[in-house]
């Protein structure tokens, strides 16, 4: 009955040089990686200083205003006031602001180039469908096996968090760029077409104005992914909030870890509020055209 | 009919998964879950223990994955029969599971092991082969690298050095930290957590592999010190009375082997529990494992059996004088 149950086929695949080859390769071409390493870590300390420059009731009362503009309610927008005061009166607000520069800086690049590969995907179905699958890797690939060779690469800390981070989160992004513009009624677009607009121009003045809730929507899942990722890159040396939850866990620390973990919810409902109102104002502006 | 044919087959996918199964499991088997906290000695020594409980007594094993803390829940829980090595020192709750006998304790594994921070010795010594200077030749003690912070350059802050330390969590962590701030190396160092043991790991390997100085905590017995030629940064000898304060050095860590109080209580295991209460070696006996592993590439399994041909007197420590007569003509065989 062994035939039954033992594999037929075995192909033996040289894992060693798989490794050397990582190995060889982050030797070889280690001038131009430290050159992207630096950028990284130079574009995330610029957002760091920059939050830090910020003194923190600024901050405070500028999230009040603004989720009270969206919200139209007093009370919530002196709700999340108080959630941010709460992080600053536990301690964490510094590393609150090390979390945040992190998160901003991979969303930042994610949009940059998650938007336009959803533009060309949602006009090129070829395009379209080699991505798919790409997409999915990016989703499901467990994070270490390819945070280990961007640790060979470059380091360990922050260039290689903003990289897991903006893998992970660039997916929503891109899908949702693309899923907004090819939702769009074919009418609509011929129509801009037969008045005499240049594709391009139907492109940036119909489509992407007629798309930007979904798009917006797609701002708001990259965000959302990105803080998913907190405590993941943690484990490769990015200090901040996530940082506090891994040694809480790890020392068994329940009270540690429950209110650092609280910081990261807080954080990740703010954001969460303050995107969903762009949604929200992108909705009432393309209903107005 | 169509009904009929997936009745059919479902009856026949049955009745083949129960000849299977029954096939696998004639004998009745006793098993034994380990503990594999994720580096490779505590795999050695689960070969060793489960090759030799396996031939003597017909335990079939297999390991359970999780990290320290993880496992160690594991063993409290009774999902893990049996922890190979547990660093008593980082776990937290260690003492007071051991005090209100929530695992038992069998014996202890090894306790000369050493741990603190390592460089390179090309750092040292240079490497004329691979064309490497001495980037800081006078370096011995842990503060001396106050004088070469520019080597070990930190990446986000270019005008401190960097040390790596210990796994946030681990008892280490706060003893390294103690140390380095006794030492005044926060002036003009960062104390850089490494987050888990793959990181630390990866960066200590790229940096060996591109030549570059790195200072780093790390432990032995572990298959990257028997790989890369490392150096213990010296710091004066432990001292209990001070050690936490960072004036001295760590103390050594009773690495112990335990089991749950299900397994260790079921009469039927007696045997391997009277084999594992004498279980003990040493950090240079499996540190001579670990290296002939990473030397022919062979499997926990193959390394286990080799060393215990090589360290027969080991068997006669452990074990009933025919048993351990038992296991020695198995390896010869």
């Amino acid at each position: 009955m062994d035939w039954l149950y033992n594999f037929p086929l075995k192909i033996a695949i040289d894992l060693e040089s798989i490794d050397n080859a990582v190995k060889g390769f982050s030797v070889k071409y280690d001038g131009f990686f430290s050159i992207i390493k630096k950028g990284l870590s130079s574009f995330v300390s610029s957002i760091n200083d920059v939050l830090n420059f910020i003194p923190w009731f600024v901050l405070i009362i500028f999230v009040v205003i603004v989720t009270w503009r969206i919200s139209g309610k007093v009370r919530n927008g002196l709700l999340y006031g108080l959630m941010l005061l709460l992080i600053g009166a536990v301690g964490l607000w510094t590393l609150m602001i090390e979390t945040l520069s992190i998160i901003i800086a991979s969303v930042i690049i994610a949009l940059l180039l998650g938007f336009p590969i959803g533009i060309l995907a949602s006009a090129s179905d070829r395009f379209d469908r080699i991505i798919r699958p790409i997409l999915d890797t990016m989703q499901t690939m467990p994070v270490f096996v390819y945070l280990i060779p961007a640790m060979m690469l470059f380091g360990l800390g922050k260039p290689p968090a903003v990289i897991a981070t903006t893998v992970y989160a660039i997916v929503p992004m891109i899908r949702l760029t693309n899923h907004g513009i090819r939702q769009i009624d074919k009418e609509v677009v011929e129509a801009s077409l037969a008045f005499g607009s240049t594709k391009m121009q139907s492109l940036i003045k119909v489509q992407i104005p007629q798309a930007l809730p979904t798009i917006m929507t797609g701002v708001n899942q990259t965000l959302m992914m990105a803080m998913s990722m907190v405590v993941t890159t943690s484990m490769i040396g990015a200090s901040g909030l996530g940082m506090e939850v891994l040694i809480a866990v790890n020392r068994v620390e329940m009270g540690r870890g429950l209110i650092s973990g609280i910081a990261v919810v807080i954080i990740a409902i703010i954001l969460d509020r303050i995107t969903q109102g762009l949604i929200q104002s992108s909705e009432v502006g393309s209903d107005g055209e | 009919m169509k009904k009929f044919i997936s009745i059919l087959l479902l009856v026949g996918v049955i009745s083949l998964t129960l000849v299977g199964c029954s096939g696998g499991n004639s004998a009745e088997s006793k098993t034994i879950s380990f503990a594999d906290a994720g580096w490779d000695s505590i795999r050695f020594h689960n070969a060793i223990a489960g090759t030799i409980a396996e031939e003597l007594w017909g335990y079939s094993w297999s390991e359970v994955s999780g990290s320290t803390p993880v496992t160690h829940q594991g063993l409290l829980s009774g999902e893990i029969d049996v922890h190979m090595e547990i660093w008593s020192a980082n776990i937290a709750s260690y003492d007071e599971d051991l005090e209100n006998g929530r695992f038992q304790l069998l014996s202890s594994n090894f306790d000369d092991n050493n741990q603190g921070v390592y460089v390179p010795r090309y750092v040292i010594e240079g490497d004329a082969e691979r064309g490497i200077e001495a980037s800081a030749p006078d370096l011995q003690y842990l503060w001396d690298l106050k004088e070469y912070s520019d080597v070990f350059q930190d990446d986000e802050d270019p005008s401190m050095g960097r040390m790596y330390g210990a796994i946030p969590g681990w008892e280490a962590d706060q003893l390294l930290n103690a140390q380095f701030t006794y030492h005044g190396l926060d002036e003009n160092f960062i104390y850089f957590r490494p987050g888990s043991d793959a990181a630390l790991a990866t960066a200590i390997t790229s940096a060996y592999e591109k030549g570059e100085p790195i200072a780093a905590y790390y432990w032995e017995p572990t298959w990257l010190l028997g790989m890369y030629d490392m150096v213990l940064l010296e710091t004066k000898p432990y001292d209990p009375e001070s050690f936490r304060t960072g004036e001295t050095g760590f103390p050594p860590v009773d690495v112990t082997v335990g089991a749950s109080n299900d397994f260790a209580g079921n009469e039927e295991n007696a045997e391997l529990i009277a084999f594992l209460s004498k279980y003990e070696t040493s950090s240079a006996l499996t540190s001579e494992g670990l290296a002939y592993m990473q030397d022919t590439g062979a499997d926990y399994v193959d390394t286990a059996k080799w060393f215990l041909t090589q360290h027969s007197e080991l068997l006669d420590q452990w074990l009933e004088a025919e048993d351990a007569q038992a296991i020695k003509d198995f390896l010869n065989n």
